[in-house]
């Protein structure tokens, strides 16, 4: 098992070096750069313009900045961001931490919501219930989660109760510790809901299906027909061999975990790393843009690996060796 | 006391009296009479990039820095006038080449330190004229190619030698002035260009304004707190500023801001023609008023490829001659703008809050703004008459005209995809032209391939886009001079093109040098005229700007030029507000 590990982490690194030169490329290939805004400002002279971008070396070839880019890499830097002029890891630090806040939150509301609704839908099929469970499963599914957080925001400005976006109250530095939690999940519950509400009823949909497929398998009948309870067959027996596709799922999933939510972090002001990136990509931010690809690239690398592992545990019939 | 009984009981009520009264009309005295405290909440849609007041100059940043930094003059967000600010005082000489300043000796950095003549020298000549640090400032302070000399004369006089007469000097002086005893290490490691980064911890930047940042949650806050130490005094002789305390959230949706408004959380947005309908009918309910300033600064205009040129590499013509003919003849372009609807685009890209703009200079820019210009009312019949005239005809019946030689009357128009209101007012005048026998291929791009075409490549038709205005005709130079790079129509010439571009270069030239206002306003008057005459560009709508405020400040004189807050010092907020 060890020997996989590391087998992955050896191949993980020319995987990362592909996914930097393709992102670096499709970027520098695409005409203009950051400075281009610039270029309409009947104040700004040309000179002034070929100075900022001799400072940061953008007047040569993109295969030498690649090369710099990637040497600084190994050396712990990720380069500069051109928008904010500072360190693009010190930009990233702290709204990595809210971004990664907001995505647990939903991944967790999701996940634990998700897989009992679909094994309960599954269990009492075509009942009214199950059918109640797909009508808003089909409706959510439909609703985009940036309209359902606008949404949110407007019903909660008028019976009010709840914050209106953002992370923390202006008076947050001055709560006890319990009132910073209160404070946070306050300011979550809004963001979260519009994430979760439409993963949920894809995944319960998923996990329904699989658990369908699974009580209709023999073993099952064998098991109920030997006499075992049926929460056992059901918990025991089917679920285990149910969830295996799911667990593929999550390895997915992983990786979106620090891009997924953009949309939804613009529209509640939720300070992360979604709206950062997307003006980044926008204005052509160049080193900012890279650090958000590898950052997906490593837990998208992760995620499988964690993926894997977790198939091992989970069903006896994989190995690796 | 002897006093009798009846007066003794009266005066007991008369004190009692005095004392239930007195307060109230203390609070009565307070809620009309400027007094400190309170805090401001207002919106941004996005974070600063830097309180680098030198390196950057998107309005993100200067968000921020323009509370905590100041220049020698400033001008006033009323009367669009420069005014002294932390120069008292200042003296030019006979040949309008040396100018004298002489410092306010009461300013002080926020470490207490005070601001001396050192800083001033040191703002231009190792930060703005520096060559290591690329700004935009220098382009203001150099005139063909020459720098200013900047000199110490004593603690608190400062003297600047211009190379050559420079009519907008005093506008240039509001640069802000930055601290020596603070920066100089950096700029000497050649650290300054990364130097107050938005990593900073507030409280290292030090500035003289009447504010300072206190904290900064990137994505989420703003926190300003009053300088107590701030050297203005109201004329009542009350320190100022009145407010305590100005929070910035960010809100990067307008509509989340708007929704934060009308829930009280908020205490000013910036309206959107369609945010009008909504936010005019809750006035009195939510208690707050709306300002409609007028027009506001950024123009949209339509322009035709003038440029005769041809490229470097393949020796093919950026424009095919019998388009640059079209384009280059001065009717064609009187025929599409007779044909722009300037009404309807109003009416539906704006929800009815614009002004049909006809002058170069927005007509909220005060002093340089000439109103008699040549206007061209919408009127399609004059349109096709004309160009009826200049030989367009339709032969084969096919709906689109034809020129002389027989080409239809065919072109490609771009504008930028991002900005829908642009893409809409282009698909107004697109409907306009095909009614006058055009035909226009409508193809809206990405912003970086527009502004490549435009400064590059040069190989379009038309294009529809905007650029920021201003108050002061100079700093449009680069648009409007025919080498200038931003002279879209075509930029770069050697020599000018055209009689007209000829006349726009001599009167830049002269109206730069030109000391006396009125005979430079004559100067930039004759400009307006002759660019509404040719048309190089054809200016379409300006935007009003148009402000909601809750009904909880006082000294309040919103403008189109500086907004609501522009004299913020001098803002109190209300007692009586709840």
């Amino acid at each position: 098992m060890l020997k996989i590990i590391l087998r992955r982490f050896l191949i993980a690194i020319p995987q990362l070096v592909g996914i930097s030169l393709m992102t670096f490329a499709l970027i520098q290939l695409t005409p203009g750069n950051f400075f281009d805004t610039l270029k309409l400002d009947p104040q700004i002279s040309p000179q002034t313009i070929e100075r900022y971008e001799k400072m940061y070396h953008l007047n040569e070839p993109w295969v030498n900045q690649y090369w710099a880019w990637l040497k600084n890499l190994f050396q712990g830097d990720l380069g500069y961001s051109f928008f904010y002029k500072v360190q693009v890891s010190s930009i990233i630090g702290s709204r990595l931490f809210n971004t990664f806040i907001l995505a647990l939150a939903s991944f967790l509301l999701t996940w634990f919501v998700a897989i009992p609704l679909g094994i309960w839908a599954a269990v009492h099929r075509n009942r009214f219930i199950d059918r109640l469970i797909q009508l808003f499963s089909y409706i959510a599914l439909s609703t985009p989660s940036f309209f359902l957080g606008m949404i949110l925001l407007f019903v909660f400005s008028q019976i009010g109760g709840l914050p209106l976006g953002g992370m923390h109250s202006p008076d947050y530095e001055d709560l006890s510790w319990g009132g910073k939690v209160f404070d946070l999940l306050k300011h979550l519950l809004i963001p979260t809901l519009a994430i979760s509400v439409g993963s949920i009823g894809a995944l319960q949909r998923i996990m329904r299906g699989n658990m369908l497929e699974v009580l209709r398998h023999q073993y099952i009948l064998a098991a109920r027909a030997k006499g075992l309870p049926e929460h056992r067959v059901i918990y025991h027996h089917a679920l285990r061999n149910a969830i295996n596709p799911l667990i593929t799922l999550l390895g997915y999933e992983f990786s979106g975990l620090l891009s997924g939510a953009a949309l939804v972090e613009i529209i509640c002001s939720w300070p992360g790393l979604g709206s950062l990136m997307l003006t980044a990509v926008r204005s052509k931010d160049l080193y900012l843009v890279m650090a958000s690809m590898m950052m997906g690239g490593i837990l998208f690398l992760i995620g499988n690996l964690i993926a894997d592992i977790l198939l091992v545990i989970a069903d006896p019939r994989i190995r690796y060796d | 006391m002897n006093l009798p009984r009846e007066i003794h009981s009266f005066l007991r009520i008369f004190l009692v009296f005095v004392f239930l009264l007195v307060p109230s009309v203390f609070v009565l005295a307070e809620g009309v009479s400027p007094h400190h405290g309170g805090q401001l909440v207002l919106a941004t849609t996005s974070d600063p990039k830097s309180f680098n007041a030198i390196t950057a100059k998107e309005t993100s940043t200067t968000l921020v820095t323009s509370y905590m930094f100041e220049g020698l003059t400033r001008v006033n967000g009323v009367t669009m006038q420069v005014e002294p600010h932390l120069a008292e005082s200042w003296e030019v000489s006979e040949d309008g080449l040396t100018w004298t300043f002489h410092l306010r000796d009461d300013v002080q950095w926020f470490d207490g330190q005070p601001l001396t003549a050192d800083d001033v020298v040191f703002t231009f000549q190792d930060l703005i004229f520096n060559d290591q640090i690329p700004n935009s400032a220098r382009d203001i302070f150099t005139i063909d190619g020459k720098i200013f000399n900047v000199g110490k004369v004593d603690d608190h006089t400062v003297k600047f030698i211009l190379p050559f007469k420079f009519a907008p000097f005093l506008w240039g002086m509001t640069q802000e002035i930055l601290p020596r005893h603070v920066l100089k290490a950096a700029v000497e490691k050649g650290e300054f260009n990364f130097t107050w980064g938005i990593d900073t911890p507030p409280g290292k930047i030090i500035g003289t304004g009447p504010y300072r940042l206190v904290r900064y949650n990137p994505g989420e806050r703003l926190v300003f707190e009053r300088n107590p130490h701030y050297w203005k005094k109201s004329s009542e002789g009350d320190q100022l500023p009145y407010i305590e305390k100005i929070v910035y959230l960010i809100i990067q949706n307008v509509d989340v801001g708007l929704l934060k408004f009308l829930d009280g959380e908020v205490d000013s947005v910036s309206l959107r023609g369609i945010d009008y309908p909504l936010v005019k009918p809750r006035e009195q309910e939510g208690n707050f008023t709306i300002y409609e300033t007028g027009p506001d600064f950024g123009t949209n205009f339509i322009t035709f490829n003038q440029n005769s040129g041809k490229n470097p590499k393949t020796e093919e013509s950026f424009v095919s001659p019998y388009k640059l003919a079209w384009f280059t003849n001065v009717h064609f372009r009187q025929a599409v703008a007779y044909a722009i609807d300037k009404k309807k685009i109003i009416e539906i890209v704006m929800n009815g809050l614009g002004t049909p703009q006809s002058s170069s200079m927005s007509p909220s820019s005060g002093f340089f703004y000439n109103p008699d210009v040549h206007d061209y009312e919408y009127d399609l019949d004059k349109a096709r008459e004309i160009l009826k005239r200049e030989g367009f005809v339709d032969h084969n019946q096919d709906g689109i005209l034809e020129d002389l030689e027989g080409h239809p009357l065919e072109f490609n128009l771009y504008t930028n995809s991002g900005a829908t209101d642009r893409v809409q007012m282009a698909g107004i005048i697109r409907h306009d032209l095909q009614a006058i026998g055009m035909k226009v291929n409508f193809l809206p791009i990405e912003f970086n391939n527009l502004v490549k075409k435009l400064t590059a490549d040069f190989d379009w038709d038309a294009i529809i886009i905007g650029l920021t205005g201003g108050v002061e005709p100079h700093f449009g130079k680069n648009v409007w001079s025919s080498d200038g790079g931003l002279h879209m129509w075509f930029p770069n010439q050697a020599a000018p093109a055209t009689e007209w571009e000829k006349r726009i270069d001599e009167i830049f030239s002269q109206g730069v040098q030109e000391l006396d206002p009125v005979r430079r306003k004559g100067l930039y008057d004759e400009f307006q005229v002759i660019v509404s005459e040719q048309l190089p560009v054809i200016y379409t709508v300006l935007g009003n700007t148009v402000y909601a405020v809750r009904n909880k400040f006082g000294n309040l004189h919103p403008t189109s030029y500086g907004g609501i807050f522009h004299n913020l010092e001098e803002i109190y907020i209300k007692e009586n507000y709840k």
